[in-house]
This record gives structure tokens, C-alpha cells and sequence, in this order.
């Protein structure tokens, strides 16, 4: 669908909130101060999702949540592995280098994803007054095009067009992460609705 | 030096030897690689879907069933015979699973099942067939000797 300039700074405004709330609770887990940069907002058809994420077969660690309501859609939080290592080292408060692997780096990724993609679905029920309610999530530290293929066909389908938000949350030191929230059929036309854009 | 040629996401390429054709980051999609190799020529598609299901209106390189086409129309205009053709395939993974709820649709699989069919169906033997699991992976494709190298993250490396 098409989407228009104010449709798209509603979006932007989501985005903003989303990674406030993201940054937030970071911080709040993390026990240091997280800040965020003014997040950029691209609505896209699927297949230049591609040329937005870059190298296709670079490593990240991928949150995959579905989420359920009147506005249901698949949500994805990704970090580089680089950014995942800072995370999950700070989380353990060690400075030894952490296998992302291991099945203890994984379930602090899965927690630390889970907190982030609930803040940017936060925001979207915030602004738009539609309850969504995210499943439990999914992880996989693996190649970015290879996580975001097998994301976008898990139902057979190609959606049409994908929110996509790419937020930065510098902490000591940088923390990069992207949110794309992929609206089933309709479902973004009811949330811009609801926005009254 | 061989140049390498890349294949995007529901897209096919042809190439003659020595190049070498590159997909990068398959998940549950799988890379069809098909080369003659007599004439040392050959190609790729990076599908998406098992088939085009009647849809009209779509890329046709997204689907099993209509990328073949294409790729083996190219590939016979570049002087391949169809009767020498040999075929390889990786991908099909998948990627996430959910505690306590088996995924119904595996995307992954089906599509591994549709090229196997629509390979068999065009008589083309399909030698290699590295699919499934939950991991990603990177392929380069040499036309000219036929090898494909299959490259992962976390589950080494191979050449098929």
C-alpha cells in the first residue's frame, strides 16, 4: 500500500517511542545509561528490505516474536553479533569473551530481545489504542538474510509492505539494533487508522 | 582472476566458466544451481516459494516452479543441451522454532520438495541436495567444474 508523508512521520513518531521505551529498559537491565538516536522509518515493499539490512550473509542475532490482536503481524528485533557480545557480556558482568551459542548467551539474548521488541510493539498499541500481545519469542544468531527469508515465507505469503525501524542505543560503548514489524494483510491500514492518519 | 556474479532474492543468473555465480544468506529459500558440463555453462535462482500457484502478476523467480523455466530456457539459449544438464540445491532451513508449538507449514522443506519435483519432472538429475536444518548458508556455484561451496556460520564449511 501506498503510504503517505504524515502516515510516514507517525511511523517515525512510533519509532521514536519505541526506542525511548527500548532504551529504557535496557538501561533498567543493564544498570547503566543507554541513549538513543532519533530513530530512521522506511515503509518498503519486502524486496528492498534487502538492500536496507546490507551484507545478506553477515551474522546477527534475531528476535522473532509473532504478535496476536486486531493489528496482528510478525516482529523482529536484530542486533549484530558484536553488539549481542556487549549485551550479553554486560548482562553477565564479565569482561571474558561469550560464546553466543552457549545456551546461556542464548536465553539472555532471547530475554534482552523479548524486552526490546515488546517496547516498540509497546509503542505501537500506545498510538494507535489496539491491544497486541506478543507470542514467546524466537532466536537465531545466524546469517541476516538467511533469518529474515525464513521470517518473511513462514506463511507461504509475501506481505506487501514492511515498517521498518532502525534505531541506534549508544551505551558505553555503541549498541546498533533494528525493529521491523511485518503487518499481516490489512493490519497496517488498521493502525494507521486508528491513528487517524 | 573469476568474476563472481551475484543472485538476489527471487532472482536467477546464468554465467559461462570460469565465473562463478554467488547467493548469499539462504534460510528456508534454496538456491537451484544447474550446469552443463560438457559446454561449461550454467546458472542460478534463489527461490522463495514452492509454486507460483497460478498467481499471476508476480516475479516468476520467486517460485520453484516458474524459475526453473526461466533458468533452463537461458541456460538452452546459451547452447546447453537439457539431456547433459545436472542440478544442485541448498537451503530450505528453518531457522526459528517456537517452544511447544511444532511449525504446521515448513516452508523449508516444501520448498526443497517442489525443486526435487520440478527437476524430475524436467528429467534433470539432481545430484547434491544440502538441505534443511536450522542454520543459514552462503553458496558459490563453479559452472565450469560443477562444484558448490556451501558456507555457514556455525556449521562449517563444504564443497559439494
Amino acid at each position: 500500500m501506498e503510504i503517505t508523508q504524515l502516515q510516514l512521520d507517525a511511523l517515525r513518531e512510533i519509532g521514536n517511542v519505541g526506542s525511548g521505551h527500548a532504551a529504557t529498559a535496557l538501561s533498567t537491565l543493564l544498570q547503566r545509561r543507554i541513549d538513543m538516536s532519533v530513530p530512521e522509518v522506511w515503509a518498503v515493499p519486502f524486496e528492498q528490505v534487502t538492500s536496507i539490512v546490507g551484507q545478506l550473509d553477515t551474522p546477527q542475532a534475531v528476535i522473532y516474536v509473532k504478535v496476536e490482536g486486531e493489528a496482528s503481524g510478525k516482529a523482529v528485533f536484530f542486533f549484530p553479533v558484536e553488539s549481542a557480545e556487549i549485551v550479553v557480556k554486560a548482562l553477565f558482568g564479565t569482561n571474558e569473551p561469550m560464546d553466543l551459542y552457549n545456551e546461556m548467551a542464548q536465553s539472555a539474548l532471547k530475554e534482552v530481545g523479548n524486552i526490546l521488541v515488546s517496547s516498540f510493539i509497546m509503542a505501537l498499541t500506545q498510538f494507535s489504542g489496539i491491544p497486541l500481545q506478543p507470542s514467546v519469542p524466537a532466536l537465531a544468531v545466524d546469517m541476516i538474510g538467511a533469518t529474515l527469508d525464513a521470517i518473511f515465507l513462514e506463511e507461504g505469503v509475501l506481505e506487501d509492505t514492511v515498517l521498518f525501524i532502525d534505531t541506534q542505543l549508544t551505551g558505553i560503548p555503541k549498541i546498533e539494533g533494528q525493529f521491523i514489524f511485518l503487518p499481516d494483510d490489512g493490519s497496517l491500514k488498521k493502525l494507521l487508522g486508528a491513528m487517524g492518519v | 582472476m573469476n568474476g563472481v556474479i551475484t543472485v538476489g532474492m527471487a532472482d536467477f543468473k546464468t554465467a559461462t566458466a570460469p565465473d562463478l555465480l554467488l547467493t548469499a544468506g539462504l534460510g528456508s529459500c534454496i538456491g537451484i544451481c544447474i550446469h552443463d558440463p560438457f559446454l561449461k555453462v550454467g546458472g542460478m535462482a534463489h527461490i522463495m516459494l514452492p509454486t507460483a500457484n497460478g498467481s499471476l502478476g508476480g516475479n516468476p523467480a520467486k517460485y520453484a516452479d516458474t524459475a526453473l523455466v526461466l533458468l533452463l530456457k537461458e541456460i538452452s539459449g546459451m547452447g546447453a543441451l537439457k539431456s547433459r544438464l545436472r542440478a544442485k540445491m541448498a537451503g530450505g532451513a528453518q531457522m526459528f522454532s517456537f517452544p511447544g508449538k511444532p511449525p504446521v507449514l515448513k516452508i523449508g522443506d516444501r520448498n526443497a520438495e517442489a525443486v526435487e519435483q520440478e527437476l524430475k519432472r524436467h528429467g534433470i538429475p539432481l545430484l547434491v541436495a544440502d538441505v534443511g536444518g536450522n542454520f543459514g548458508r552462503t553458496i558459490h556455484f563453479d559452472v565450469g567444474t560443477g562444484e558448490l561451496r556451501i558456507r555457514t556460520i556455525n556449521h562449517g564449511e563444504k564443497v559439494v
